[in-house]
């Protein structure tokens, strides 16, 4: 969890094709990319292709004569970019062929990734931390909501909460693990 | 949208729940990819809900195997509940005072019966021959025994004998095989009261033929007729 300032400056390496500014560059905003294509994307390699162009686009118009006038707004441009690929990604994919959706479903990669693999080694001890820290009732709304996927407005209903406590109730397990977490990497360090 | 906005709105937790939409959606991922801080907890919001999903679902197949226990603790519970505990108590009691007070004293007095001498008074069926005028009459105690004293009628030709004692009603009582030493000498016989019927039993010998198997044919020697009268 860093918190950069892209600037002129951090722009200007891009730009000369800094090695190190540039892998913080696509890793920072890959996480973003992901996690942004996660809900739009049925299938990963529809999300690396959309990943992997937003970020060539996006370097060569740094690297293009005018370059990017606002800095400041790099996060935004990246965004953007992201945008018209994922919009032309929808109308290629109305485009395509049922026989080409069966055949790109074999070839889904359905293992965890080594990623999550090394999130869900790092983070689940700290969320079962979390998790029992929570009353039965707050333990069950998260369960009803994130792994039964049911409807919100029906659970809510169900263990008698409004949205606004469900949104208080993951914004301070969310809290209590980022705090746990960053002592974590405290001691880490 | 700007940080102040997001916190405000929660657009973060609204985001994670996935409630954001349209306008609402572009304009908080636009903010997302400008601002670290909102960025940094987006992805701890994930990485939190991503494992608690994991996490959720292990303990979710953890507690079918605690409700199913409970099932079972409940299930038995019902056996100890007081309903049913209480009368299922006051039945042993009378099982075991029935026990105590009615089976147990009756067959001490029975065994104590049977292990104390007395002077048995056989049914002497010797001179009552197979078609002979009166019957003989018995009185027999009831829950007790009595004895039966014959003449097998003996010959060179039988290798064996068969008694055979019937009730009243034709059933076979009791059947033993006496060999032909043991019926050179009058048979005594006991019989338990309880075995036998009121009214005319039937005692009949048999002899089986030297060298005949011992499922060949009988023939008929003699058959007594005594009458049974139980004293209650």
């Amino acid at each position: 969890m860093d918190f950069v300032a892209f600037d002129a400056s951090y722009v200007s390496k891009l730009r000369a094709g800094d090695a190190p500014t540039e892998q913080h560059f696509i890793a920072y905003f890959s996480e973003l990319i992901q996690l942004k294509l996660r809900q739009r994307l049925r299938r990963p390699e529809q999300v690396e292709d959309v990943r992997q162009e937003t970020f060539s686009r996006t370097l060569s118009l740094i690297r293009s004569e005018g370059g990017i006038r606002h800095a400041e707004r790099l996060g935004p441009l990246v965004n953007s970019i992201c945008n018209n690929i994922l919009m032309e990604q929808y109308r290629s994919s109305s485009r395509a062929g049922v026989l080409e959706d069966g055949v790109a479903e074999r070839l889904v990669e359905t293992r965890p990734d080594a990623l999550s693999m090394v999130i869900s080694q790092d983070t689940r001890e700290l969320v079962r931390h979390v998790l029992n820290d929570l009353n039965e009732r707050d333990r069950n709304l998260l369960q009803a909501v994130f792994l039964e996927e049911r409807d919100k407005e029906e659970v809510c209903k169900e263990f008698g909460v409004d949205r606004d406590y469900l949104r208080v109730l993951l914004h301070r397990a969310k809290s209590s693990f980022r705090a746990m977490y960053s002592r974590r990497a405290g001691v880490d360090r | 949208m700007n940080h102040q906005d997001a916190l405000r709105e929660m657009a973060v937790e609204r985001y994670l729940l996935g409630e954001l939409s349209g306008a609402s959606l572009d304009s908080f991922e636009e903010h997302l990819f400008e601002c670290s801080e909102c960025a940094a907890d987006v992805k701890a919001g994930t990485a939190f809900v991503d494992a608690a999903r994991a996490e959720l679902g292990v303990s979710r197949a953890v507690a079918p195997r605690a409700e199913s226990a409970s099932r079972w603790s409940s299930w038995f519970s019902w056996f100890t509940s007081p309903w049913v505990l209480v009368p299922a108590l006051a039945a042993c009691l009378l099982v075991v005072a029935f026990q105590t007070f009615i089976v147990q004293p009756r067959l001490r007095t029975e065994v104590a019966l049977a292990q104390t001498p007395a002077v048995l008074n056989p049914l002497v069926l010797a001179n009552a021959g197979p078609r002979g005028g009166s019957i003989p009459e018995i009185v027999a105690p009831e829950h007790g025994d009595f004895a039966i004293s014959l003449d097998v009628p003996t010959s060179g030709s039988f290798s064996s004998y068969r008694c055979s004692l019937y009730n009243p009603d034709g059933a076979l009582v009791w059947q033993t095989t006496v060999s032909p030493e043991q019926a050179r000498d009058a048979l005594l016989i006991r019989v338990p009261t309880d075995k036998v019927k009121e009214g005319l039993s039937v005692f009949l010998i048999q002899g089986l033929p030297a060298g005949g198997s011992s499922s060949g044919t009988l023939e008929d020697l003699a058959r007594y007729r005594f009458r049974v009268k139980i004293q209650r």
